[in-house]
């Protein structure tokens, strides 16, 4: 059989040649056989395959084969490597990619000064042996939507090692700043999230994740000034949180025409294709959450705007919808009272209130009369259960205590309405400031020592570089408004965020919600921000403070440790001396208002390779689905451990698969195993609550709080959330629930069906149908 | 008895209450065409695939584009005919109903896939037209001319006849034709292509198990009710039926890969088909045919929980069948 090669000539297949390759590939990496790669690679070609499909098939073989040897995606990320080294020209060097990305006009000016300075130097920095510390599934992230293109042929012009240089240069002044950088990321203690990772050191430096806005006008001016906004923040990669409730409700009169208006809406649906058709510059899809408070009248068909039923004229498949409760609401559904609803036109005073100025204006509000219906609040609380339920949206968010937790509130007037596209970003706006968040997450597994301790010394020096880098994005990003800009530079905030908790705790031994793992969870959140306020304090001392420092809470000493404590609450163990910083932040000013965030780090933590955010393991086994594919994730932990006690053969994994990727009814393993390798849905999320609650002592912004309930009903969520909200949780995000009838499995061993039908009227608990 | 002719109206008590489990787990699975997203497609067919992949594909929707329609033609006209089960006429009711919106997903799959006009027109007579998939029609109707004019069950020879139509359309139509096509479609998934397709695909690919597991579970109440109907004499006319069944999606494979498409084989597809027929066999309470392996490791993936990150792909993994009436607001529940 013949190959077509690169430059079109024509050569046999050789098997030797195939294994050479595969072999080094295999190099050094334990359980991997590079025969049974080569052996499906020549049984996958056909006359006439080109080398190119060759290597590719030679990849996806190794691919398939983690889920024999998790080892095999070591494999797989090599050949991915080397391709992309062939791609990109064997024998270049940085510096040839400097001129190369120069020419084509795709990097910063500053960045090539800065390079020019010393390429020698950058040269001996780059270390392309970190491509190893690369799982295949985030490096074909990498190679298929980050690694730098040329815009003629579209071929890959950036290797990985200098992808996170040309991070590093864009984000530094000196040149050994750069290394200092460049060695924290390509050796990933920390990756800053992925706008900065796709345009740091480009021509359009836009790095921020996140733009937080409000239609800041009632007409369509504003509407419309604030849809296409959104579409300018998105296009450069911004995910987008919006609050509608200005807008006014349905049925409420339009002065100019004296007609009546239709609400929300309509209006939605416009922004629904919007976004839809904003692709943020052909990596990804453009996105964008939507709030409304309760209290809008427009709320029951906002909460059915996801529904797959009634008129599509109103329905939004594109938007994420997100609820900014104020505790009134809570409160009245606790009671069992009554809950009125407006229109912000009859009632502008709750536009820019909260907390008791709120409820006082909204009382007064109600013996007036002013509302337009009224609805029982248990009712409504039960309608966004539901929406929860059917569709995963509708998060839910505490307005009064996203406000009264924040350090931008102090002022009156000053006042958050929404939170992000996913819900870890609070900061005030307005129709004249779009707030703006730059991120970057700590890999908390990096810091985990060989002798299994967690080197808090390590990870005090990582947060004081990552808070300085991340400040520096704020004067050197490109802003898609004004709006944006006025308010980035007033306020200052970052998001400093973490990821890959679940493999810390894997790695310890710990099971997630043991004592053990509660404590350690708040002291890395604790060191963070302490080490986090220390840095900005410090930063302000050479660069000043953000400009808004008078009107926020650090003016009166207080952090978020003061906050919380204000309430009373229990607090977790402290570990430092929390009211001598919060009077040195009084007295010597601090550089950000915000500091604190944790992003549900999607992207970033596949690229390293970490569980994400703060997030117990899924499942075992699964897959992820993205742009670039499907891909088998294995836990690689339990497997090592299978292996270590000589469980991990095919027929385990058969049966890990048909459990869903469970391994508690598998009698064969240990239970301390069982303990510690729990997915989500067999946690109890009473214990994930409390664990985000502890957490949120230290985190000036919010986090993003996936909840999971494998089978949801009204009753469990409306008590699930109600315990969050009495827990002074700030957001939450997603409702993960799982599929009802899954695809039946196909390849594990079938049985015949009138064994498998084990119905029913012997057993009439199990089935509903007898009922 | 489950075949037999008077008309059986009665709900309760249930006799098979099984196919009503059945039912209610098919309202699980809800979805509409709306909800795909094909933008990415549309860059990947101009751009991306291979001139083989791009033969492959528009092979697979026109094969697809009829066979959903033949599929519920066969249902409304034989097995809600014979199969004496309110219960299950439940089932099927739903199943029509999926068919139709599979007829309309590959509708708008061929309408947008294949621009060419003349081109298009002939994927949608593929049945008539495109000897590799007029094969598969043939084979269809062999099974369904062949009960035309079956009216009421009354021997062990016209039971067999029916239950050999129903083992053809579950195990060789949804059990073979659909699982070797959905191979395909997860072979240029597995390679990041056609992410739009992917999503339909397994979308009809969780509804045709689920057509698959209750037409099995039909055939099950049958086997415990007739006995006799199932003897050795059946067991040859299937595993035949099902080689030939074999066959002709084989051919259908070598129009299909014509040009060769590097990963996938006419061998790995044999293979593959021998794998997957080997546990509609063992479904059937039949013994193996051909104990081979499955060769296509990517299809492990359409076994696992999805996880999506929601800036690339809707989550599609919530119940759309959730009853408002389960369960009102109370705040101490387990959770």
């Amino acid at each position: 059989m013949e190959v077509i090669k690169r430059d079109g000539s024509r050569e046999d297949v050789k098997i030797e040649k195939i294994l050479h390759a595969v072999n080094r590939a295999c190099r050094g990496i334990e359980g991997v056989e590079s025969l049974e790669i080569a052996k499906r690679t020549i049984n996958g070609l056909h006359q006439g395959s080109t080398t190119q499909e060759l290597d590719e098939l030679s990849i996806s073989n190794a691919v398939l084969l983690t889920a024999d040897e998790p080892n095999y995606s070591k494999v797989a990320a090599r050949m991915l490597a080397e391709g992309i080294r062939k791609e990109v020209g064997r024998d270049f060097a940085f510096r040839d990619y400097v001129q190369n990305a120069a020419e084509f006009g795709l990097l910063h000016e500053s960045v090539l000064t800065l390079a020019n300075q010393d390429l020698r130097a950058i040269e001996y920095a780059i270390h392309h042996e970190r491509d190893d510390l690369f799982e295949y599934f985030g490096l074909k992230t990498l190679a298929d939507r980050y690694l730098l293109r040329s815009p003629k042929t579209r071929k890959i012009i950036e290797r990985p090692q200098w992808l996170f240089m040309r991070v590093a240069l864009g984000l530094s002044e000196t040149i050994q700043e750069a290394i200092d950088f460049y060695d924290m990321i390509s050796q990933f203690f920390y990756m800053p999230a992925t706008p900065t990772l796709f345009n740091s050191g480009t021509r359009h430096p836009q790095m921020s994740s996140c733009y937080l806005l409000t239609v800041g006008e009632d007409s369509l001016e504003g509407i419309y000034k604030s849809i296409t906004d959104c579409a300018k923040l998105s296009k450069f990669s911004g995910g987008i949180g919006i609050d509608w409730t200005p807008v006014r409700a349905s049925g409420s009169l339009i002065r100019g025409t004296n007609g009546l208006s239709n609400g929300i809406i309509p209006f939605l649906k416009v922004f629904d294709s919007s976004v839809h058709a904003v692709n943020q510059g052909g990596k990804r899809k453009g996105a964008a959450a939507i709030y409304l408070e309760p209290w809008h009248a427009d709320i029951e068909s906002f909460l059915e705007l996801r529904n797959n039923t009634g008129s599509e004229e109103r329905r939004t498949h594109n938007l994420n919808l997100a609820l900014w409760i104020p505790d009134l609401f809570m409160k009245r559904v606790e009671v069992d009272g009554t809950w009125s609803l407006f229109s912000p036109t009859d009632a502008p005073e709750l536009l820019n209130s909260f907390g008791e100025e709120f409820e006082h204006h909204y009382e007064a509000l109600e013996k007036e009369g002013k509302y337009l219906k009224q609805v029982p609040a248990r009712t409504l609380y039960g309608r966004m259960m539901q929406t929860l339920a059917e569709t995963g949206n509708a998060w839910i968010c505490f307005k009064d205590q996203a406000n009264r937790r924040s350090a931008q509130t102090a002022k009156k007037g000053n006042v958050i309405h929404s939170s992000n596209l996913c819900t870890e970003i609070l900061e005030v706006t307005s129709g004249r400031e779009t707030a703006v968040c730059n991120l970057g997450s700590l890999n908390l597994v990096s810091f985990v020592t060989p002798a299994g301790t967690f080197d808090f010394k390590k990870l005090a020096v990582s947060v004081e570089k990552a808070v300085t880098f991340l400040d520096r994005v704020i004067d050197i990003n490109f802003y898609p408004t004004s709006e944006s800009k006025a308010s980035n530079h007033k306020w200052r905030p970052i998001g400093l965020g973490i990821m890959g908790l679940q493999d810390t705790f894997f790695k310890l031994r710990l099971p997630f919600t043991s004592k053990k793992a509660q404590e350690l969870s708040a002291q890395i959140s604790e060191t963070i921000y302490y080490h986090a306020v220390q840095t900005s304090t410090k930063l302000a001392q050479s660069k000043g403070s953000f400009p808004a420092f008078n009107d926020s809470r650090y003016a009166q000493a207080e952090l978020q440790v003061q906050l919380a404590q204000k309430s009373q609450e229990a607090l977790p163990e402290l570990h430092f001396d929390w009211n001598a910083l919060a009077h040195q932040v009084q007295s010597q000013g601090i550089r950000n208002s915000l500091m604190i965030a944790i992003a549900p780090t999607a992207t970033i933590a596949s690229i390293v390779g970490s569980f994400e955010s703060i997030e117990p393991q899924i499942s075992n086994f699964f897959k992820r689905e993205t742009l670039s594919g499907e891909f088998l994730q294995v836990n690689k932990y339990l497997i090592s451990d299978l292996k270590r006690l000589g469980l991990w053969t095919s027929g385990m994994r058969s049966k890990i698969i048909s459990n869903d990727g469970s391994i508690q009814d598998i009698e064969e393993i240990p239970t301390e195993l069982k303990e510690l390798y729990k997915t989500v849905w067999e946690i109890s999320q009473k214990d994930l609550i409390e664990m985000a609650a502890a957490r949120s002592t230290f985190i000036c912004q919010s986090q993003s709080l996936n909840l999971f309930l494998e089978s949801p009903t009204i009753g469990k969520l409306s008590s699930m959330y109600m315990y969050a909200w009495k827990q002074g949780v700030k957001t939450t995000y997603y409702l993960r629930s799982r599929a009802k009838t899954a695809i039946k499995k196909t390849t594990v061993e079938a049985v015949a069906q009138s064994e498998a039908i084990a119905c029913s009227l012997e057993n009439p608990e199990s089935c509903e149908s007898c009922q | 008895m489950i075949l037999s002719s008077n008309l059986d109206l009665t709900l309760r008590p249930m006799k098979y209450p099984q196919f009503f489990q059945l039912y209610k787990n098919s309202l699980k699975n809800i979805w509409t065409t709306d909800e795909i997203d094909f933008s990415v497609d549309f860059e990947h067919l101009r751009d991306r695939l291979t001139p083989q992949e791009a033969h492959l594909i528009r092979r697979l929707v026109a094969f697809f584009a009829t066979a959903d329609n033949l599929v519920a033609h066969n249902l409304v006209l034989n097995f809600y005919k014979h199969v004496n089960s309110p219960e299950y006429r439940m089932f099927l009711g739903k199943q029509l109903f999926d068919e139709m919106l599979h007829v309309e997903t590959y509708l708008l799959l061929v309408d947008s896939y294949i621009p060419d006009q003349d081109e298009r027109q002939a994927a949608f007579d593929a049945y008539q037209n495109i000897p590799s998939i007029k094969q598969k029609a043939d084979f269809c109707f062999k099974y369904m001319d062949s009960i035309n004019d079956l009216d009421v069950l009354d021997t062990n020879d016209k039971k067999r006849q029916f239950i050999e139509n129903l083992i053809c359309f579950a195990a060789c139509v949804e059990g073979l034709f659909f699982f070797g096509s959905f191979a395909y479609v997860y072979f240029l998934r597995n390679k990041g292509l056609l992410p739009g397709l992917a999503t339909a695909t397994n979308w009809v690919f969780r509804d045709e198990t689920l057509h698959i597991e209750g037409a099995m579970a039909a055939l099950g109440v049958m086997r415990k009710e007739y006995p006799e109907v199932f003897d050795a004499a059946l067991e040859a006319r299937t595993k035949e039926m099902i080689e030939e069944a074999i066959q002709v999606e084989m051919h259908f494979c070598q129009d299909a890969l014509n040009f060769g498409v590097s990963g996938l084989s006419p061998q790995l597809m044999r293979e593959y088909l021998e794998y997957v027929a080997d546990q509609r066999l063992t479904q059937l309470g039949f013994s193996k045919a051909y104990l081979s392996k499955n060769p296509f490791s990517f299809m492990v993936l359409q076994d696992l929980q999805p996880l999506t990150n929601f800036f690339e792909k809707r989550v599609t993994e919530y119940q759309k069948g959730f009853e408002n009436s389960r369960g009102s607001v109370v705040f101490n529940d387990d959770f």
